[in-house]
This record gives C-alpha cells, sequence and structure tokens, in this order.
C-alpha cells in the first residue's frame, strides 16, 4: 500500500513537472525532422524497420539527458531540497521507499520513450510530411523496437541513473550515468572489438544500441531486408539484453543494500561504495558561556577600480578551477584518455594494422580533432565543457549561496570573465594532459624526436581557440536558458548540429558557429594555405564571442529576478557605455570579418552547396547527354609547358592535345569538358574551327570544324590553362600547388575530350530525386552496348616541360631528359616512350632522389629527406616485382620506372599511373617487421601498384562494366601476393590471406554480388584476391599465372572487344579440370559461403607406432542471393584437411590432402607416423568461411 | 545616511501581493522590521539588497537610487538573508577570504586581517580550517554574519538572523548590530518582540504587504498606556468574551488562559489594566485597533 502511494505520489510529481512535457515534445520533434531529413536508399520505403529501429536508438541517446533528469530527481530530490529529515525519517521500509521511487522513474521514463517508435509512427501519417510511397501499417515492427530495444535500455538508464543518484545523493551524477552509457560504453565496446578484432563484442557489450545495432548489425541488412525483417531477440542481441538488464539488476541490489536513511555526510569522496556511517555530522556542541565582549571589526580600505576587478577576475577564475580540477570528472577522464594512448600507442599508431613511426604529426592528427567529430574518444571535451559550464554557472544557486554572492559588489563582467577563464585554465590542463599524453605515446614507442613547437601550436593555439569558443557558447546558452536541465539539453543540440550541419542544411561555414574551413599539417606541405582562412574565420567567431559576452553580462542571473520583463529591465540597466562599446566593437568587427570573408568565399571563389552541385552535375546530364554516343577523336598525344609557382600556389599550362579520329565516321565538331572553374583560354586548333557553344558554367565546349576529320586523320589543339586560387573558399584551400608539396592530375586543371560520364550523379536516389533516367552504377556485365566503352578512351603520350621553384625538384611521368635551370627556375623536361593510358599527375616539391636500374630500366624514388626508413624497401620491391612480372606476364613496357612521395594527409596507401607511382605520406612511416614472422605490408602494397603496370592502365584496359574492377584489383592483389609470397615465404603470405579474410569479419550484408558482377571495392580487392588465391591452391600457380598471361597477351590496349571478366572467366576455364568446375563456379559465378567447422579431434596410437586420427567435421555450402535470402546447396567439394604437430607451423603439415567433404557431419580418419597435436579442415583458409577460428581443433579439445 | 522607501509594491505572478504601496524613512541605527511569516519582510529585503525589483516605487539610500545603481548600493550593503548555503566542501577562512575579494578588499594583508578578526569576533576562529558541511546550524548562521559585517557596510540588511543562534551568540550578534548602526543603516527584519524592543531605535509593523505602523518603540509602547486590559478565564469563556470585547493575544497559564484586551476605557468585568509592552504594541497593531491598517478592497 505504501509501496504504491509512494510510487503514485512520485510519479503525479514527475508527470506535473513542465519538463517531463518539453522533454516528451522534444522527443515528438525529433521524429519528425528525421523524417523530414533522411531520404531512404534505393528500394527501401520510408516506413521500413530501419528507421524506426534507427531514430528510436538514435533519439534514446538524446533521452538519456532527460532520463538523468528524472531518475536523477526521483533518486535524490530529497536531500537535494533539504526534505530528507522528513521523508527519511517517516515510517517507510527501504524497499518500499526505493522501489517505489524507482518504479516511478522508470515508468515515466518508458512512456517518454514511447514517444520515440510513436512519433516515427505518426511521422508517416501526420499531414503535411511528404510521404511518398509507404510500406502497409505493421503494428509489430513498432513494438519489437519499443519492447526488445526501448524498453529495456529504459529499465538499464534508468537503474544505472538512479543507482549513482541515490548513492551519492546528488541529481547530477544521474548525468555522469548518462554519458558512461551513451559513450564510455560505446568506446569501450569499439576499442575491445579493435583490440580483439571482433566486432561481436560490440554488439554484446553497447547498452543503448547505437554502435552495436545502428553501426553493426543493421548495416548487413539488404534493402529487402530493410523493408521486411523485423527486429527479434535472439542470438548476441539477445544476450546483449540479458547482460545490462543484469547489470541493472546488480546496480538496483547494490543501491538497496547500501542505501541509507541517514544524513549525507560530506566529508570524504569514495561514500558511494563505502558503508554509510549512520551517525549525523559532527556538530560540535559548545558551551554556551555568557561572555558578551564588544564586537569590533577593523576598519579596511575596499576599492573598486580596474585593479580590483582584475584581482576579483583572477579569485573567481582560480576557485572555478580548483572547483572543476576536484570534481571526480574534472581531470581524470582526459588523464585516463591520455595515458590510456601513451599505454596502448602501439595499437594507435598504425595503418592497415602496421606500427607506424610516431611522428608529431601523426599524434597530433589523432590528438587534434573538430569539436564537432562525434566519432573519437576525444569527443568527451566538449561534453565535459557543456557539463562544466553548467556547474560554474549555477554553483552558487546550486548551493543556496546565491543571495549573499548576488549582493556583493562585483559586476556581472567580472563573474561571467572570471568563470570563463576558470574553465579556460581547466581546457589548458586538459591540453596539457593531451600533450603529455602524445609524447608519453611517441617515448614509449621508442620515438625521440619531438616536435614540442608543434604541439604547443596545435593543441594550445587551433585546438585550444576552437574548445575556448565552444565554453563560451556553452556559457551564454545556460545564462541565456537559465534552467540547468534544458541548457545541457539545448547544448546537446548544438553539439549535433555542428556535427551535422549538413543534415539541418547549413553548409556554409560562416553559418555553423565554432566552424572553419579546416586545417591540416603534414610533414610536407606544413600547414600549407589552411592557417590564414582558418584565422581569418576564427576572428569572426571571436567577434560573435565578443557579442555573446555581452548577452552573458546582460543577462548574468543575479538576485530573483524572474520572466522575462524583468530581465530585460535588468539587462536594459546593464546596457552600459562601456557595454554598449564592446557590443558595437562586436558588430563592427562581425560585420567587417563577415563581409571579407563571404567576398572570398562567395565573390572570390563559387560556392556551391552539396545541393547546388548535384543541380550542376543533373544539368550537365541533362543538356550534354545527347553527345554521349557522338563519335569524338581519341588523344593519342599531349605535349604540356608547365610552370609550377609553388609560393604562388599558381601554375600555368600551355598545352598542345594530337587528337586522331580512330571511329569509321569523318568527325565534325569537338567536344572538351574542362574542369569547373578552370576557363580553356587561347584555344586554337590546327584546321578551321569555330566554338558553337562555350558553356563556362557547366564546362562543356563544342567545336564546329569546317571540314570534318577524316577517319584515321588527326588535328592538333592548342590551349593554355592558368590556374591560381583567388582568396579562399568555405571548405577549404585545393591543395594543388604549395610549397613543398605539389600534387595535381591532368584531371584537376585540364581539359578531357568528349561528353564525360563519370561527371553525372552515380547515386541511384539522388538520380530519382533530379528525375534522370534510372540507371545502374556500373553498367551491367551483360550490356553489350557498355561493354564497347572503357573507363577512360584514351591512350596518350606524354611529352612535358616542367618548371618550377629553384629548390624544387618536378615530377612528371616519362624518362628524365634533361634538366636546366633558367631565370632562377628549374626546368625538367620529361617524355614517355610509350602511351600511358589517360591519366598522369605532376608534382613537385623538395625531393630528394634515389636512382637505381633493374636491368635496362631506370628506377628513380622521388622522396622527402625525413622519410627515408623505407627507401630500401620499395627499391627491393619494385626490382623483384618488375622481374616476376616480366617473367610471368610479359615484357614491362617503359625504359623508366618512377617511385614519387606524394603530400598530403592521410596517404597511407599508394596509387599508379604508367610508369610512376605515387605513395603518400603516411606510407613512408610504416614500419613493418619483416622478419619470417612478420608481416611486410608495405612491400606488397608496392608491388600490387607495379601490377598495375600490367592490369589496368596502359595495359589490360576492361570495358567499364560490372567487374572491371576484379580484371584490374583483382588481378593486382593475386599477383602482388606472388611476389609477397616468393620474397617473404609462405608465412607473410598467410597474414595477407587473413588480413583479406578479416574484412570478412567487419559488419557487412552476406547479400553481394557475384565476383563476375561485382560493383564494390570490398569485391574487387578482398573477395578477388581471395578467390584467385584458392584457385592457385588447387590448380597450381603455373597455371593460373598462364591463364591471366593469356588474357593479356591476346589483346592490345584499348582495342575493341574489351575484356571483361566473362574473358577472365573462360581463361581460367580453360585451365582448371572438369572436377573443380564446381569451385570455380562458386568462387566466380554465385556468392557462394562455406561454413566449415571440426566439431572433434582425437588420435591413439596404433600398435605399429603410428597415430590413428579421427576427425569429425561439419560442412555446409550456402548461396546468398540479392535479397539477403540464404540458400543452402549441396556439397561434395574437395577441401584440405590437415594435421599438426606440436611446436610446428601450419607451413609444416604432417599430414595435408585434399578430401572430398560432402553436407552435413562426417567422419574422417587418417593415420600419421608421429603424434598430432591439432588439426582440421581448411587450415590454410582457402574458403570464404566467416567463422575461421573453428576451422582447427586441438587434441585437448581447444 | 537615510533610507527613503516611497510607495514600493510588489505583485508576484502567483497573484500574492507581497507589497502594497510601502513607504519608509529610515535614518542611520537599527530599524526593526516586524511581522509575522509571509508578511512581505523578506521580498522587501530582497528589494532593499539589490536581488528584486518592485514593480513600482522609488528607493533612494541618501544620493544613491538603489533600484538603477545596484553596483553603487553593493559596495556598501551587508546583506544576510533568511536562508543560505555554504560550499560544504570549503573551509571557513578560505569562503571568507573568498568573498573579502568579491566585497572589494584586494590589499592582502588588509584582507588577512579582517578575515581572521570576523573569524574571532563570530567565534569561528577555532573552527576556520574546517570544511563548513560540518558546521552547525549556529555556527553556520555566524559565518553568514561575517560574511555580511566584511567591508563596514553603511547598509546592513540582516532578514530574521537571530533565528538559529543561541542565547549567548544573540545577544553578542545585537550588540554587534546596534553599534553598526551608529552610523549606518541597520535594518533587521524579525517576528521575534523582543529583538526589537531590546536594540532598536525605531521600528515598522508590517502585515500582508502592508506597513501597520512605523514608530519609535518606546513611544509606541507609551501611546498604548492604560488602554490595556488583562483578565484570568476559563479556555471555555473564550468564545464569550470574544463577542463583546477587542481580544488582542490569549496565552496559557498553568491551564488557565490570559486574555489581553484593548480598550481606552475601562472594560470593568475583572479586567484588570496591564502596563503594556512591545508585544501588546504589536498585537493591537496585528488585530488593526492602531495603525494604519486598512482592510483589503474587494475587487
Amino acid at each position: 500500500m505504501k509501496f504504491w502511494n509512494i510510487f503514485r505520489f512520485e510519479f503525479g510529481y514527475l508527470v506535473q513537472r513542465l519538463s517531463t512535457w518539453l522533454y516528451l515534445a522534444i522527443l515528438l520533434a525529433f521524429t519528425f525532422l528525421m523524417k523530414l531529413v533522411i531520404t531512404p536508399g534505393d528500394g527501401v520505403y520510408a516506413n521500413n524497420t530501419f528507421h524506426i529501429t534507427a531514430i528510436t536508438v538514435i533519439g534514446s541517446l538524446i533521452w538519456l539527458v532527460m532520463s538523468a533528469s528524472i531518475a536523477g530527481e526521483a533518486a535524490a530530490r530529497d536531500v537535494q531540497t533539504q526534505m530528507h529529515p522528513l521523508t527519511y525519517t517517516a515510517p517507510v521500509t527501504k524497499l518500499n521507499y526505493l522501489g517505489g521511487r524507482f518504479l516511478a522513474a522508470f515508468a515515466v521514463n518508458a512512456l517518454l520513450l514511447l514517444a520515440l517508435p510513436v512519433g516515427v509512427l505518426l511521422s508517416f501519417y501526420l499531414p503535411g510530411l511528404d510521404q511518398g510511397e509507404l510500406l502497409p501499417f505493421r503494428p509489430w515492427a513498432y513494438l519489437s523496437v519499443y519492447l526488445f530495444i526501448a524498453l529495456p535500455s529504459a529499465f538499464v538508464a534508468t537503474a544505472l541513473q538512479f543507482s549513482l543518484a541515490a548513492l551519492s545523493r546528488q541529481v547530477m551524477t544521474s548525468y555522469l550515468a548518462g554519458l558512461l552509457l551513451a559513450l564510455v560504453a560505446q568506446i569501450i565496446a569499439v576499442a575491445a572489438a579493435k583490440l580483439f578484432g571482433n566486432w561481436d563484442l560490440v554488439k554484446l557489450l553497447d547498452p543503448i544500441g547505437v554502435t552495436g545495432i545502428i553501426g553493426n548489425e543493421l548495416q548487413t541488412w539488404t534493402p529487402t531486408e530493410k523493408n521486411t525483417r523485423l527486429v527479434t531477440l535472439e542470438g548476441l542481441f539477445l544476450l546483449n539484453r540479458v547482460w545490462w538488464l543484469s547489470v541493472a539488476a546488480g546496480f538496483l541490489s547494490l543501491t538497496y543494500f547500501r542505501f541509507s536513511f541517514a544524513a549525507p555526510v560530506t566529508n570524504g569522496r569514495r561514500r558511494l561504495f563505502k558503508r554509510q556511517p549512520k551517525v549525523q555530522a559532527m556538530a560540535t556542541a559548545e558551551t554556551a558561556i555568557l561572555r558578551v565582549p564588544a564586537i569590533t571589526v577593523p576598519q579596511v580600505q575596499r576599492n573598486f577600480g580596474f585593479k580590483t576587478n582584475y584581482y576579483q577576475t583572477l579569485t573567481i577564475a582560480g576557485a572555478s578551477f580548483r572547483k572543476i580540477a576536484k570534481s571526480p570528472a574534472g581531470l581524470t577522464l582526459i588523464a585516463a584518455i591520455a595515458l590510456l594512448s601513451a599505454v596502448f600507442g602501439n595499437k594507435i599508431m598504425t595503418e592497415f594494422g602496421i606500427p607506424l613511426l610516431p611522428t608529431t604529426q601523426q599524434v597530433i592528427a589523432y590528438l587534434a580533432t573538430p569539436v564537432g567529430n562525434l566519432n573519437t574518444p576525444l569527443v568527451i571535451i566538449p561534453l565535459l565543457i557543456i557539463y562544466f559550464t553548467g556547474e560554474l554557472v549555477w554553483q552558487e544557486r546550486a548551493e543556496g549561496l546565491s543571495e549573499i554572492a548576488d549582493a556583493t559588489p562585483i559586476t556581472e563582467w567580472v563573474l561571467f570573465t572570471g568563470k570563463f577563464l576558470g574553465l579556460s585554465l581547466i581546457i589548458l590542463a586538459w591540453m596539457a594532459l593531451l600533450m603529455a599524453g602524445g609524447i608519453g605515446m611517441q617515448l614509449g614507442l621508442g620515438y625521440h624526436k619531438l616536435e614540442i613547437g608543434l604541439y604547443l601550436q596545435t593543441l594550445f593555439g587551433l585546438q585550444l581557440l576552437n574548445y575556448l569558443l565552444f565554453a563560451l557558447l556553452a556559457l551564454v546558452v545556460h545564462v541565456v536558458v537559465n534552467q540547468k536541465y534544458i541548457g545541457y539539453l539545448a547544448m546537446l543540440l548544438v553539439i549535433s548540429f555542428m556535427a551535422f550541419p549538413a543534415t539541418f542544411g547549413v553548409e556554409h561555414n560562416l553559418l555553423i558557429f565554432d566552424s572553419d574551413p579546416g586545417w591540416w599539417y603534414t610533414d610536407m606541405r606544413g600547414f600549407g594555405a589552411t592557417l590564414g582562412p582558418w584565422l581569418w574565420f576564427k576572428l569572426y567567431w571571436l567577434a560573435w564571442a565578443l557579442l555573446l559576452a555581452v548577452v552573458a553580462k546582460l543577462l548574468w542571473p543575479r538576485g530573483r529576478a524572474q520572466g522575462l520583463k524583468y530581465h530585460l529591465l535588468l539587462a536594459q540597466r546593464r546596457f552600459t557605455r562601456p557595454t554598449t562599446w564592446v557590443a558595437i566593437i562586436g558588430v563592427g568587427l562581425l560585420l567587417t570579418l563577415g563581409s571579407f570573408i563571404f567576398y572570398n568565399t562567395n565573390v572570390l571563389n563559387e560556392y556551391l552547396t552539396g545541393a547546388d552541385l548535384n543541380e550542376q552535375k543533373a544539368e550537365y546530364e541533362r543538356r550534354y547527354s545527347q553527345y554521349q554516343n557522338t563519335p569524338q577523336p581519341h588523344l593519342t598525344a599531349t605535349k604540356l609547358h608547365v610552370e609550377i609557382y609553388p609560393a604562388q600556389q599558381q601554375v600555368e599550362i600551355q598545352a598542345a592535345y594530337t587528337l586522331v579520329n580512330k571511329n569509321a565516321l569523318p568527325i565534325d565538331s569537338i567536344h572538351l569538358s574542362s574542369v569547373s572553374g578552370i576557363a580553356i583560354n587561347k584555344i586554337k586548333f590546327n584546321r578551321p574551327a569555330a566554338g558553337v557553344l562555350i558553356d563556362q558554367e557547366l564546362s562543356h565546349y563544342i567545336y564546329a570544324l569546317k571540314q570534318p576529320l577524316q577517319p584515321g586523320d588527326s588535328l592538333l589543339v592548342n590551349f593554355v590553362v592558368h590556374y591560381q586560387p583567388q582568396g579562399f573558399q568555405n571548405n577549404g584551400p585545393n591543395a594543388l600547388v604549395m610549397e613543398n608539396g605539389t600534387s595535381f592530375t591532368n584531371y584537376d586543371l585540364l581539359p578531357t575530350i568528349g561528353y564525360q560520364r563519370y561527371r553525372e550523379i552515380n547515386d541511384a536516389v539522388l538520380r530519382k530525386k533530379y528525375q534522370l533516367a534510372t540507371r545502374p552504377a556500373i553498367p551491367a556485365l551483360y550490356d553489350a552496348e557498355a561493354r564497347k566503352k572503357p573507363g577512360s578512351t584514351d591512350q596518350t603520350t606524354l611529352e612535358a616541360i616542367v618548371g618550377t621553384a629553384k629548390n624544387e625538384v618536378a615530377v612528371a611521368p616519362g624518362r628524365l631528359h634533361q634538366t636546366w635551370t633558367a631565370g632562377g627556375r628549374r626546368y625538367f623536361h620529361y617524355k614517355t616512350d610509350a602511351s600511358i593510358g589517360s591519366e598522369y599527375t605532376f608534382l613537385s616539391a623538395q625531393y630528394a632522389v634515389q636512382e637505381s636500374n633493374w636491368h635496362n630500366v631506370a628506377i628513380r624514388i622521388y622522396y622527402h629527406p625525413d622519410h627515408a626508413i623505407n627507401i630500401n624497401r620499395m627499391l627491393r620491391s619494385a626490382k623483384a616485382s618488375l622481374a616476376y612480372y616480366t617473367e610471368q606476364f610479359g615484357p614491362y613496357p617503359y625504359k623508366y620506372f618512377t617511385l614519387v612521395e606524394r603530400a598530403g594527409v592521410g596517404g597511407g596507401g599508394a596509387t599508379a599511373d604508367a610508369g610512376i607511382i605515387y605513395y603518400g605520406e603516411q606510407n613512408t612511416l610504416m614500419k613493418p617487421d619483416d622478419g619470417p614472422n612478420g608481416f611486410d605490408l608495405p612491400y606488397y602494397i608496392l608491388a600490387h601498384e607495379v601490377a598495375h603496370q600490367w592490369w589496368g592502365l596502359a595495359r589490360l584496359t576492361p570495358a567499364n562494366v560490372e567487374g572491371a574492377g576484379v580484371l584490374i584489383e583483382g588481378l593486382a592483389v593475386y599477383s602482388g601476393m606472388q611476389v609477397l609470397e616468393k620474397n617473404y615465404g609462405n608465412k607473410h603470405l598467410q597474414q595477407y590471406v587473413d588480413y583479406l579474410h578479416s574484412f570478412y569479419a567487419m559488419p557487412r550484408s552476406l547479400a553481394t554480388a557475384s565476383l563476375l558482377q561485382a560493383n564494390e571495392p570490398f569485391l574487387y580487392y578482398r573477395k578477388g584476391g581471395l578467390a584467385l588465391y584458392a584457385l592457385r591452391k588447387y590448380i597450381s600457380q603455373e597455371k593460373v599465372n598462364g591463364a591471366l598471361r593469356r588474357l593479356l597477351q591476346k589483346r592490345t590496349s584499348g582495342a575493341l572487344p574489351l575484356p571483361t571478366t566473362l574473358n577472365l572467366y573462360q581463361e581460367l576455364q580453360n585451365i582448371t579440370p572438369d572436377s573443380l568446375n564446381y569451385l570455380l563456379h562458386d568462387l566466380f559465378k554465385e556468392n557462394t559461403y562455406w561454413r566449415l567447422k571440426t566439431k572433434q579431434f582425437t588420435a591413439a596410437q596404433t600398435k605399429a607406432g603410428n597415430w590413428q586420427v579421427t576427425l569429425k567435421v561439419q560442412a555446409q555450402k550456402v548461396v546468398v542471393a540479392a535479397t539477403g535470402s540464404e540458400n543452402e546447396v549441396p556439397m561434395q567439394d574437395w577441401l584440405e584437411v590437415g594435421i599438426f604437430e606440436e611446436g610446428k607451423e601450419a607451413t609444416e603439415p604432417l599430414y595435408l590432402q585434399m578430401h572430398r567433404i560432402r553436407s552435413g557431419e562426417q567422419t574422417i580418419k587418417v593415420t600419421v607416423p608421429r603424434k598430432p597435436e591439432r588439426g582440421g579442415i581448411d587450415p590454410n583458409h582457402l574458403m570464404i568461411d566467416l567463422r575461421l577460428d573453428d576451422n582447427i581443433m586441438y587434441l585437448d579439445g581447444r | 545616511m537615510i533610507l527613503k522607501i516611497t510607495n514600493i509594491s510588489k505583485l508576484y505572478s502567483n497573484g500574492v501581493q507581497a507589497l502594497r504601496n510601502v513607504t519608509l524613512t529610515i535614518p542611520n541605527g537599527m530599524y526593526g522590521l516586524l511581522g509575522p511569516n509571509g508578511a512581505g519582510k523578506s521580498t522587501l529585503m530582497r528589494i532593499l539588497a539589490t536581488l528584486q525589483e518592485p514593480d513600482t516605487g522609488s528607493i533612494y539610500l541618501d544620493e544613491i537610487d538603489v533600484l538603477n545603481q545596484k553596483a553603487a548600493v553593493r559596495q556598501t550593503l551587508g546583506y544576510l538573508p533568511q536562508e543560505f548555503g555554504v560550499y560544504p566542501k570549503a573551509k571557513a577562512e578560505d569562503l571568507l577570504d573568498y568573498f573579502a575579494v568579491l566585497k572589494g578588499i584586494t590589499n592582502r594583508a588588509a584582507r588577512k586581517e579582517v578575515v581572521a578578526a570576523l573569524l574571532k569576533q563570530t567565534n569561528l576562529w577555532d573552527k576556520r580550517r574546517q570544511q563548513l558541511g560540518s558546521f552547525s546550524g549556529g555556527m553556520k548562521q555566524r559565518f553568514g554574519v561575517a560574511v555580511a559585517l566584511l567591508g563596514n557596510p553603511k547598509l546592513m540588511i540582516v532578514d530574521e538572523p537571530t533565528a538559529g543562534l543561541d542565547p549567548a551568540e544573540r545577544v553578542r550578534f545585537l550588540n554587534l548590530l546596534s553599534e553598526l548602526g551608529e552610523n549606518s543603516v541597520v535594518i533587521l527584519s524579525t517576528h521575534i518582540v523582543e529583538d526589537v524592543r531590546e536594540l532598536c531605535t525605531r521600528m515598522a509593523i508590517i502585515n500582508k504587504g502592508q506597513i501597520l505602523q512605523e514608530a519609535e518603540p518606546l513611544k509606541a509602547v507609551a501611546g498604548l498606556q492604560g488602554k490595556i486590559w488583562r483578565r484570568i478565564v476559563q479556555k471555555s469563556e473564550l468564545p464569550a468574551l470574544e463577542q463583546s470585547y477587542k481580544i488582542i493575544s490569549t496565552k496559557l497559564l498553568s491551564g488557565r488562559t490570559i486574555v489581553h484586551v484593548y480598550s481606552e476605557t475601562d472594560p470593568g468585568n475583572n479586567f484588570e489594566g496591564v502596563y503594556p509592552d512591545l508585544e501588546d504594541v504589536y498585537f493591537t497593531t496585528m488585530a488593526g485597533y492602531i495603525g494604519n491598517y486598512k482592510p483589503e478592497v474587494a475587487q
């Protein structure tokens, strides 16, 4: 009865609060907003399960803040409001008191969460919202999401928040619990998954479901599944629910046992888990002696000038700093991040799993992330800022000291500045901790070239300013909102706006608080041209900050002013002359800087939103796709004079294109497609021609020839292209030309011939939106017309004279014929000795050069002098690759081979053009273990790129249809693997095979296309590599290589018919024995998965001294259709069975033979000469099997 | 110094008329503001302490416009609110020092001296390194007094200060206030008549937002001379008496009831005249027999 009463009162109290209804409104509004901004993918209806689930889960992240306030209130309101002497002494049991309170909070929270699925439901049917086509209403789709995801989450979150608040007797602690659930748990889950390479851990550990369900499980659903599948309580998800519900129950019982009806004591920090002493706080009773001496207070001097204000500001700053620093989350969280970074440096400083040299640049890239980046552990910083600004603004009021403090002669400026300064000091301390963590990480990894200056510049310059601006905004929002919890909520909305402004339709940095065009730092380029624009934007935001400060001063809560009227009255009174001046200066600066920035971003440069860009693309297609089949001449020779001015970020190119009509019909007009914003100047044909259409906006030019160009005839066109950045742009500088880091391709600046399909919108949903004809992203393999078109039609030779600054070296494809100096500039003359395809790059930097030879090929490596640790490795790989591919696939076509480091951010890999390979700055920092047990990935990467000299580029140029990527990347992966194996042995190769398999472990849909019709990089690289590797193991290396050689030698580049995966399949079929035809079919034509498992492994010694081994294996083969439906197919497959000795590697098997394995469970008996330790089915992971860890079993049952 | 309060009114948004046309002139010295709970005392005190805005009216402290020159007022203000909290983790000495800075005592040595003196005066010197969270109600109250006294205020506003003090502390505190009152304005709000009787040179009685009477306590008492009569009755006789006499107070004494009535002439009927005290003034005023009590106008 009492329980019921307590519940009813508490429930009523919570429901009566205005904020509860406000929360409800926010959650509903969230669902409506999301409905408006989210467009479902192709073939997915608006009211699909995925949408319902995702919105509910993401909404529950917002709800965590509300639930903190509700659970915290229910648990700790009595102490907070000093009601506890009354309630604690009432004759109520702990169970009734806590139980009633908790259940009331849970009920309110559960009802609030109900708003999410209900809101989603309403958003589909409310009039006024654009609906589109809908699936029929399925109540269970909403109910299952609510019952299985939201409701358990409500229980878990309420339990944790309630428990922490009840035990600490502070409402605020429940916010920490919310933070814990929202963030820390997710971060731990993802970190655990990454560390242990097991993504199932995330599904198990994630309490709310953002990464576990949305980021993981649902990502693997196909469109059909998104439409029809329902959330079910099974597998890991069920375990997850059970686990978290038990955690919640554990917390609740802990609360029940630890909680006591005693007045809170204030001493001691660790009282949360310590038994509560049941005595009143000691209040020393004094003997009241009636001595009544006269009280005299010394007269003191008081000052109220500027000096006093200054002194007071510092005092308040110090007090604020100490308050935050002493609070449990003040410094510890950031210190923990710093410490963990230092300890797990070897896990963080990696690229593709290979250790990286922890240069300061790398560490900075990890530590200095934008405020709005939610995808890093450092998102904790803005969240802490939000939390502590609230604490500071509400400090006096929370402790009941505000009336005394407000009546002191301290100005609002001083209060505001002091608190802001205190917060700044904390942020400064955080930066120092991060810097210590970064340095610790470097030292821990044995790297001693610390660049303290760079740390100071980035953490204490760029980042600090970002965080300070954000802190100021948080402070002002708290002041303006003047409702603690609503203030928190408002700031969370602000930060989600900052994180996803485009979702809210805002893209210009002038409109996104604290935003800027971004900065970067690389060893070669330094900050490049990023700091200038960054600073202009920050100055602009500082002007805003000034105005915000004025607002804070005017509205700073003081006394008991209630209602808007009095706030305005106070504000009016506080609008003193100095304040007016500050405001005027702020507005002046704001307008001046804003106009200056706008002039740069929108007048000097063209400003296009994402929608504008799409519209431009759509318009290009609408207007000019009529010419896509108009015969055009081919570019066969390119002669360029390139003048690079790195310091001025300028380049001027004088170009001469030789165009040949390779069609059967005469050509009467030439179509040129230029790069947006780069005009083609001084265009001149060597025969009479007239411009018919010059469309600078859509960058399409048409010139009519007086005399048509006859088949086989050629013409020469000359033109000049000039590039010079004007001012700065909204989204950062174009990193084309800069000191010690120039790198641009012909596609960045030079025009191409004909209509360009790649400029069309590719995304199916967007195409629909812009009313463009439906077409597949990649033309179908069986589209006969499309099979006549390669990715690019051009096969050109290149001759270039490149001039650059005196202290730099310019690099281009081709043989370096001559270098000279003229007019204080250096010139380089490059010329290719065969056609190089259609793409090439120019680079210029202060390169060091290493020269070498392979047979009569001149090898030159251009590198940043500080990035020299891998030069020899690259040289070894290049030579070994050239040798192996020449032997296996045919001769290398050029007399030169160039390797060049490309300046820029995040370049872990490398790319190839004909005769030249570009590798990124980060690639040079990889420190692989090249010992026998290691894995030399960089060596492989280069071998892969060298392989493109045979596959893709100027040699095997496939038709631009499905599967083309397999011919280019799949074959390069396969080839690179051979070079890796030949020079490093089987172990490095097996590491690479496992590396390929590891991509299957990441959450993805099983319903992919077949390899023949492959349409995504995952299939090109990973599955392509694995399938060819398996074939090679089954059929033999010589035969597979021979098939590839024949595929290549049968055609010349660009000649029809162009190769497709069908030709590859044909060649492979020719070498495949009939008994293995099924395998080729399964790997290439179907989307097949094997499920192989060793269930039992026993061995007994025979009388002869041999060992009789018995294996019980389970096998299954399924084909997954595009809809996601799985079809088991009968199998009768050859699979390796391997048995291994103790202490021997997998490369030295005791027994390794092919066995015919059928579907289902079966027993295999094998006799081996020595005692085995382990064994199983498919030990070398040749099949596509999602669980590799159960293939092998140990004698002891492991 | 003279504090002039003119026509101050305050209507809360929930409809409570906290103050109604309050006009007072308060000279140097101790001034008592006497009234029952909810009379509007604290609202008036907070308005004087620059923490609240009246709807109408004006307040001047000499030349300072209290409502519009808050900064100037705060520089001479000492305020002890009726209820306040402290930072439980802070130490008494540190927090007092912090407030000393807020009050503009920037000279470190001077501040140290003042803080030490105030801690000693308020008998907190031995507890100066203790966390405030462990203070008893009285100690906390004394700490508040110390904060209010920082910087020798010329306008001292103390809202029910004696509530948590033991008798000795109360005496010491009131003595201190009256000393302070020698050259500053000290306004003391209370519902305890004795506080006013002992120390205040002037007083006002307030109820339901109106000043019922403004007077010097001694004169007010003298004004009642011969108008207060007393009789000891059985409890059951009370209703009958209420019909025919202006009863201002009833008190229990050993099971019987002492009734005080107001009458300008001898009421007879076994009533005996008594020497009035301030309590009688208070009750007579509250009952509306003297002073300017106006019943609320029906709206």
